[in-house]
């Protein structure tokens, strides 16, 4: 027992040693990047003059970068490229952090009010998630989109419904583990309101799990609304979103590909923003 | 069902089926199975609730906007759709439990034909991008973990996180980009049977099979590495390996790599499932003929059979993948083999 303590005590303390330069760009990378995206979606159309993204002029169209007013060039319809993936990525945005939202409440209560009560209410909550994981996500995502008809409010319900079930399950399991613990049984022993336990107790132990996950589900969410739109059956097409414009220009992939390329580099900014802070919140967070 | 499976846990050890009906592994198959048949169920009970919860219906699009309600009605009549969902449901179920998958609402043509094919093409695609992603991940894995932190663990996480980032439809475009349209080496689109030749074959398979292999390459790659540098920090049996004095590669191979194998092995089962979402997009990309076209046609049309049929084909595979991988375990961990894990 002795060396295995004395051999986790080398291995948490060997990496903080030497390194502490590597943790804050561990940090600053990714919220760098994050900042100039939200930045950029949100703030710069607001306060500096960006083309309109729609009704561009088809005398316009196709022209290279830099030109004069086009910093990125126009699409095949003369609106302008850089506007448009900055508009694109306020509805990638609205639509990953709604879905993550939605999960992370609902989801988080389902799977610690689940694991907290137990017994036949855990089971029948736990099994029809169970259900819900084993249903081909795309294909529920899918059938919802198309029953409810492509537009952003449905892109988020429909992505919330695979969401959900995934938090649900990442909340319960760590509320099971949380019961376990000794400060619970005080709790309890105190003769602590169950609504208390669930508020007070557990939702800010399980919280940075949650929040760590809802980083990474950023990520997965933005690369899913962007397969919708590609696929036809997200927002729909005269509105900018990065999967619709790489849908569009591939068509014309041969001739223009940089109208492919550039909402791609977007999408996998913001994705690796997302992913890298998720990564850093887990390994700080896993490490007290 | 049952024959190949009582074969498979304890291959010529025991001999007598008695042993074998006995063997834990066979109870576990037995429990797994059990458990699989409610959640199939239900999988095929949400499909056809939103199947009928989508408006407009087959016979509609059949026949077009200019059709009119009475002939909309005698279609939905001829194709069965005018009955009650519940029946239609216990229909399509009682037909399938006798091995009929029923017939395409738009085709006719019996489902089981089609998706026999469909599923040869996505099946290709999924181990091709298993064997590219693992066949990758696992050396280079082995070498970052040989020494952590140093030059090659380092570009090899940091290639995996930038890997993890990248969605796969990007990835795949940037590669017809760079490997069809730049290049030309390999096609843009379109299948090849196998019949024409394994080289023609391969070659109109290469790039949709390395893009769907990408992302697991990263996975795999990231998740290996990180086992196995667990297990050589941690462990006291490799502390043992290497008072024995065996050198740091058998260490790494047979022992390192043998227990991370388990961790690396229930990830590859859960993806398996997962992995129909990723060929649904990447089929549509290249033009493959797989499941996964079948299935966004079908969705379109509102070919509510095949889609039916579909959905409960990616479930099954997902539940037999899970149930393989509980296999594997028994048959590489000792532990469990004798019961005693």
């Amino acid at each position: 027992m002795a060396m295995v303590d004395a051999s986790t005590v080398l291995r948490t303390e060997e990496p903080r040693r030497g390194r502490t330069w590597l943790r804050h760009v561990e940090l600053a990378v990714p919220v760098t990047l994050l900042v100039l995206v939200l930045g950029g979606c949100f703030l710069w159309p607001v306060i500096g003059a960006v083309p309109a993204p729609v009704g561009g002029n088809v005398l316009d169209s196709n022209l290279p970068m830099f030109s004069p007013g086009h910093l990125l060039g126009t699409d095949p319809n003369g609106n302008d490229v850089w506007s448009r993936i900055l508009y694109g990525g306020r509805n990638s945005l609205i639509v990953g952090v709604s879905v993550n939202l939605l999960g992370l409440l609902v989801g988080g209560t389902l799977g610690a009010v689940s694991a907290f009560l137990g017994g036949l209410t855990d089971t029948i909550i736990m099994r029809v998630l169970d259900v819900l994981i084993a249903f081909p996500s795309l294909v529920l995502v899918l059938a919802v989109a198309q029953s409810l008809g492509p537009s952003q409010l449905n892109t988020i319900f429909a992505l919330a419904f695979f969401s959900v079930p995934a938090f649900a399950r990442i909340a319960r399991a760590a509320t099971l583990s949380l019961r376990e613990r000794p400060f619970m049984a005080a709790a309890a022993l105190c003769g602590t309101k169950t609504r208390r336990m669930l508020f007070r107790h557990i939702a800010p132990n399980i919280a940075p799990q949650l929040i760590t996950f809802s980083m990474l589900g950023m990520g997965v969410t933005i690369v899913i609304e962007g397969a919708l739109s590609f696929l036809g059956l997200g927002i729909p097409a005269p509105a900018p979103s990065w999967g619709n414009m790489i849908s569009e220009g591939q068509q014309s992939l041969s001739a223009t590909p940089m109208l492919v390329v550039w909402p791609c580099v977007a999408l996998f900014l913001t994705v690796l923003a997302f992913n890298l802070l998720g990564e850093t919140l887990r390994s700080r967070w896993s490490d007290r | 069902m049952a024959e190949p499976l009582i074969a498979t846990p304890a291959p010529g050890r025991g001999g007598a089926l008695v042993t074998v009906l006995r063997s834990p592994s066979l109870r576990l198959v037995g429990r797994r199975l059990l458990l699989a048949v409610p959640i199939v169920l239900g999988v095929s009970i949400l499909t056809f609730l939103v199947l009928s919860l989508i408006p407009g219906n087959a016979a509609q699009l059949l026949l077009g906007p200019e059709a009119t309600p009475a002939q909309i009605a005698a279609l939905n009549h001829q194709m069965g759709l005018d009955q009650p969902a519940v029946l239609r449901y216990l229909h399509w179920l009682g037909g399938a439990l006798h091995g009929d998958l029923g017939k395409s609402l738009v085709s006719q043509q019996p489902v089981a034909d089609e998706l026999g094919s469909r599923l040869g093409v996505s099946g290709e695609l999924v181990g091709l991008a298993f064997v590219f992603s693992l066949g990758a991940a696992i050396p280079l894995a082995l070498l970052a973990a040989r020494r952590p932190n140093k030059l090659i663990d380092r570009i090899s996480m940091l290639v995996s996180i930038t890997g993890l980032s990248v969605a796969n439809y990007v990835f795949a475009l940037l590669l017809v980009l760079l490997f069809a349209v730049q290049l030309t080496v390999f096609p843009a689109m379109g299948y090849v049977p196998l019949s024409q030749g394994a080289g023609a074959n391969l070659q109109s398979m290469f790039l949709p099979s390395v893009a769907v292999a990408f992302p697991l390459f990263c996975l795999y790659t990231r998740f290996l590495r990180g086992d196995l540098v667990d297990q050589l920090q941690g462990e006291d049996y490799i502390v043992t390996a290497r008072a024995k004095g065996i050198g740091p590669w058998q260490v790494l191979l047979r022992h390192a790599f043998r227990n991370s194998s388990f961790g690396l092995i229930t990830v590859v089962g859960l993806n398996l499932g997962t992995l129909i979402g990723a060929t649904v997009i990447i089929e549509q990309i290249f033009a493959l003929p797989g499941i996964g076209q079948l299935l966004l046609q079908a969705i379109n049309t509102r070919d509510y059979t095949v889609v039916q049929d579909c959905v409960v084909v990616f479930a099954i595979v997902a539940v037999l993948a899970n149930l393989v991988t509980d296999l594997l375990y028994a048959v590489l961990d000792p532990r469990i083999r004798y019961g005693n894990g």
